[in-house]
C-alpha cells in the first residue's frame, strides 16, 4: 500500500529579499476586498490563507467617493469606492497590532499621487511589526505629470519602485495596471528597479449608464471593472508579463473556481490573488486549497511549482539564479 | 391613544407542509454562509411573494429583527448577476426552522429569486448587519413601512407583541394591492394605511398619518423609500423634544461583500461614511445625512 503525499503548496514570493516573502500555499485575498482581515477573520479560516493584501492605504485619511459606489456589469462589476481608509498613521495606530495575533502573512497595499508619498508610507512601514511586505498600487494618477497614470509608463513605475526600495527592506510587490499600453515593459522596468514580485492586473476602468435617469450609475461616473468578464484579459497580460521577467508573478481578475486558478498557473503565476469572487462565494479561497491540492495529485505532481508556467513557451521564472548562486553572491 | 379606522380579520398560522422537500442543510465552508432549500412561495401585496426557506437553527437564535441576508440569486455556473441581493427578514419560524423574506420582481435578482420553487436551493450569507432594538422601557412603537420596506418591521412587531408592548403600524403604498393585509399582522398591532390613489384608507401618504403618534411613542421605526424618511424628518421634528422619542430607520443599499469589507454599501452619517452592512442597515434618523 503506498501513500501519496500531499503535494508542496508553499510559495517564495520574494526569493531575492533576505525577508522572504513564503507562503504556505498560493492563495491569496486581494486588495479591496478582504478590508484589513478581522471583517473576514469570523467568517472563514483566515489562518489557511496564503495571505492577504489590505485595503489600499494613503498618506491622508480619505472620506472616500460619494454613492453609488458599485454597480453590477455583465460577469462582474464596477467599483468607484475611492480609497476610503483611516491614513497611514491611521492604520499604523490600529492594524498591525491586530495582525500581530495571526500567524497568516499580512500585506499593506498602498496607493500615493507622488514618488514622494510611496516613499514615506514605505519607511513607515518598514517599522512596523506584523507586516510581511508591501504591495504597491500603482495605478494611481501621478499629480506631477497632469495626472497621469504610474502604471502606465514604465519609467514612472520604475521611479516610484527605485523609491520604494531606498525606503524599505520589507518584500515589495509592485501591483500592475491593466490600463498600460505596454505592460511587459512596466513589469521589466518595476523589476530592474527592485521589485521582488510583480502582482497582476488591477481593474480595468470602465462605466455604466442609468438610462432612466440618462446619467452614469456610478457618483464618480468611471469604476474600475472586475471580476469574471476580465479573466481573458488578466490571463493573457500573466502570460505576457510572465515571459519578459524572472521574479514570482501574482495573478488575479476573476478567479472564481480552480479551473480560472490553473489558468494563471500554467500561464506563469506562482500565486494568485481572489478578489470579487470572495464576495460572491467567501468559502471559495479556502476550498481552492484543497482543490488545488487534490488536483495535482491527481494529474500526478508533487508540488504546484511543476505546473507553473508550462503553458507558457517563453516563461523566464525558472531562469533566475538557483537559491546556492544567491549564497555565494553573499544574500 | 387617539383612535384609528383598521381591519381586524385575522387567518390562522400558515402552513408549510408543502411538496415533498428533505430539508438539508449544507455547509459550505465560511461560517454564516449556508444553503437553505425553499418551502413555499406565496403571493402578497400584489406582485410580490413570501419566500420560506430552511435555516440552521443556529442562525435563527442569533437573529434580530432588522437583520438581513445576502442571498445568491443566479444559477450554479452562470455568473449573471453576479452579486448577492440584501433581503430583511420578514419573519422566522422556530419548528422547523426558516425564514420568510418578502420578494418583489423589480431588478433581474429579485425576478429570479420570484420565481424559484419548493425545492430549490438558494445560497445564504447572514445574518447580516445591526437590528432595530426595542428600549427596555418602551411600551409605546410607532412604526412606518413604505412599500416592501414593511419587511422588517413585520418581524419587529412580532417581537413587540410578544412582549405585549402597544404597536401602531402604518403602512403606505401607491395602492390597495400593494398593501399588507391585517392578517399578516398581529392582532395586537393596530393598523392604519394610506395609498397614493385612495384605494384603501387614506388617501395620501403614510407619513400624514402619523403626526398624532409621534408624542404617544416612545420609539418610532421606519423602513421604506428614502423620500419618506425626509418627510418622516420634517413631520416628526416639531413634535419631538431633545431628540425623543428616538426615530430608527433602516437603509437599502446594493451590496457587494455583506461585511464591511469592500465599503460599497456605505451611508453618510454625522460620523462619516459608514458600511450599512454592518453599522447598518438600521440607522439613527438624527445621525444621517439624507
Amino acid at each position: 500500500m503506498s501513500t501519496v503525499a500531499a503535494p508542496g503548496l508553499s510559495v517564495d514570493l520574494a526569493p531575492n529579499n533576505p525577508h522572504e516573502l513564503r507562503l504556505r500555499n498560493p492563495i491569496i485575498a486581494a486588495s479591496g476586498c478582504f478590508g484589513y482581515g478581522e471583517e473576514y477573520a469570523g467568517v472563514i479560516d483566515i489562518e489557511r490563507l496564503g495571505a492577504f493584501v489590505s485595503k489600499g492605504i494613503t498618506p491622508a485619511r480619505r472620506a472616500g467617493n460619494p454613492m453609488p459606489r458599485i454597480v453590477e456589469s455583465p460577469a462582474g462589476m464596477l467599483n468607484a469606492i475611492g480609497l476610503q481608509n483611516p491614513g497611514i498613521h491611521g492604520f499604523v495606530k490600529k492594524y498591525p497590532p491586530i495582525w500581530a495575533k495571526w500567524t497568516v502573512p499580512a500585506i499593506v497595499n498602498i496607493s500615493a499621487e507622488s514618488v514622494n508619498d510611496y516613499a514615506v508610507m514605505a519607511a513607515i512601514l518598514d517599522e512596523q511589526p506584523a507586516i510581511a511586505g508591501i504591495e504597491v498600487n500603482v495605478s494611481c494618477p501621478n499629480v506631477a505629470h497632469g495626472g497621469y497614470c504610474f502604471g502606465w509608463d514604465p519609467e514612472m513605475s520604475a521611479e516610484v519602485t527605485r523609491a520604494v526600495r531606498s525606503a524599505t527592506t520589507l518584500p515589495i510587490i509592485v501591483k500592475l495596471s491593466p490600463g498600460a499600453p505596454d505592460i511587459a515593459s512596466v513589469a521589466e522596468a518595476v523589476e530592474e528597479a527592485g521589485a521582488d514580485a510583480i502582482s497582476l492586473i488591477n481593474t480595468l476602468v470602465g462605466m455604466a449608464i442609468d438610462v432612466r435617469r440618462r446619467r452614469p450609475l456610478l457618483a464618480n461616473h468611471t469604476g474600475g471593472v472586475s471580476g469574471p468578464a476580465i479573466k481573458p484579459i488578466a490571463v493573457r497580460m500573466v502570460y505576457q508579463v510572465a515571459a519578459a521577467v524572472r521574479v514570482p508573478i501574482i495573478g488575479m481578475g476573476g478567479i472564481m473556481s480552480l479551473n480560472d486558478a490553473l489558468e494563471f498557473f500554467l500561464a506563469g503565476a506562482t500565486a494568485i490573488q481572489i478578489g470579487t469572487g470572495i464576495f460572491v462565494d467567501p468559502g471559495l479561497p479556502i476550498r481552492l486549497i484543497d482543490e488545488l491540492a487534490r488536483w495535482l495529485v491527481e494529474e500526478g505532481f508533487s508540488s504546484l511549482d511543476q505546473i507553473v508556467g508550462i503553458a507558457n513557451d517563453g516563461f523566464q521564472l525558472g531562469q533566475r539564479p538557483a537559491l546556492a548562486d544567491w549564497e555565494s553572491v553573499g544574500v | 391613544m387617539p383612535s384609528l379606522t383598521a381591519d381586524r380579520a385575522r387567518s390562522g398560522q400558515k402552513d408549510f407542509s408543502l411538496a415533498p422537500v428533505t430539508l438539508s442543510l449544507e455547509t459550505t465552508g465560511a461560517s454564516r454562509e449556508f444553503v437553505s432549500q425553499v418551502l413555499s412561495v406565496e403571493p402578497i401585496m400584489g406582485d410580490a411573494v413570501l419566500l420560506t426557506v430552511t435555516a440552521p437553527s443556529g442562525v435563527l437564535s442569533q437573529l434580530r429583527p432588522g437583520q438581513f441576508f445576502n442571498i445568491v440569486t443566479r444559477f450554479a455556473g452562470s455568473f449573471d448577476p453576479l452579486l448577492r441581493r440584501p433581503y430583511s427578514v420578514y419573519r422566522a419560524h422556530r419548528d422547523p426552522p426558516a425564514l420568510t423574506f418578502l420578494v418583489r420582481p423589480f431588478g433581474r435578482g429579485s425576478a429570479w429569486l420570484a420565481e424559484r420553487l419548493p425545492g430549490e436551493r438558494l445560497g445564504m450569507l447572514g445574518p447580516l448587519g445591526n437590528s432595530f432594538t426595542i428600549p427596555s422601557r418602551a411600551q409605546r412603537l410607532l412604526m412606518l413601512g413604505g412599500g416592501v420596506g414593511v419587511a422588517p418591521l413585520v418581524m419587529l412587531s412580532d417581537e413587540a407583541a410578544a412582549k405585549n408592548l402597544d404597536v401602531v403600524f402604518v403602512m403606505g403604498a401607491a395602492t390597495e394591492s400593494g398593501l399588507l393585509a391585517p392578517s399578516e399582522l398581529s392582532e395586537r398591532v393596530e393598523y392604519a394605511v394610506a395609498t397614493d390613489d385612495g384605494s384603501r384608507g387614506h388617501r395620501g401618504l403614510a407619513t400624514e398619518l402619523i403626526g398624532d403618534f409621534v408624542q404617544w411613542a416612545d420609539h418610532i421605526y421606519a423602513c421604506g423609500p428614502e423620500p419618506m424618511y425626509r418627510t418622516l424628518r420634517t413631520v416628526a421634528e416639531p413634535l419631538r423634544i431633545d431628540r425623543k422619542p428616538g426615530v430608527k430607520i433602516s437603509v437599502e443599499r446594493g451590496m457587494a461583500c455583506g461585511l464591511g469589507a469592500c465599503l460599497g454599501c456605505v451611508v453618510e452619517t454625522t460620523r462619516g461614511m459608514i458600511a450599512s452592512c454592518v453599522e447598518g442597515p438600521v440607522f439613527d434618523l438624527d445621525d444621517i445625512i439624507l
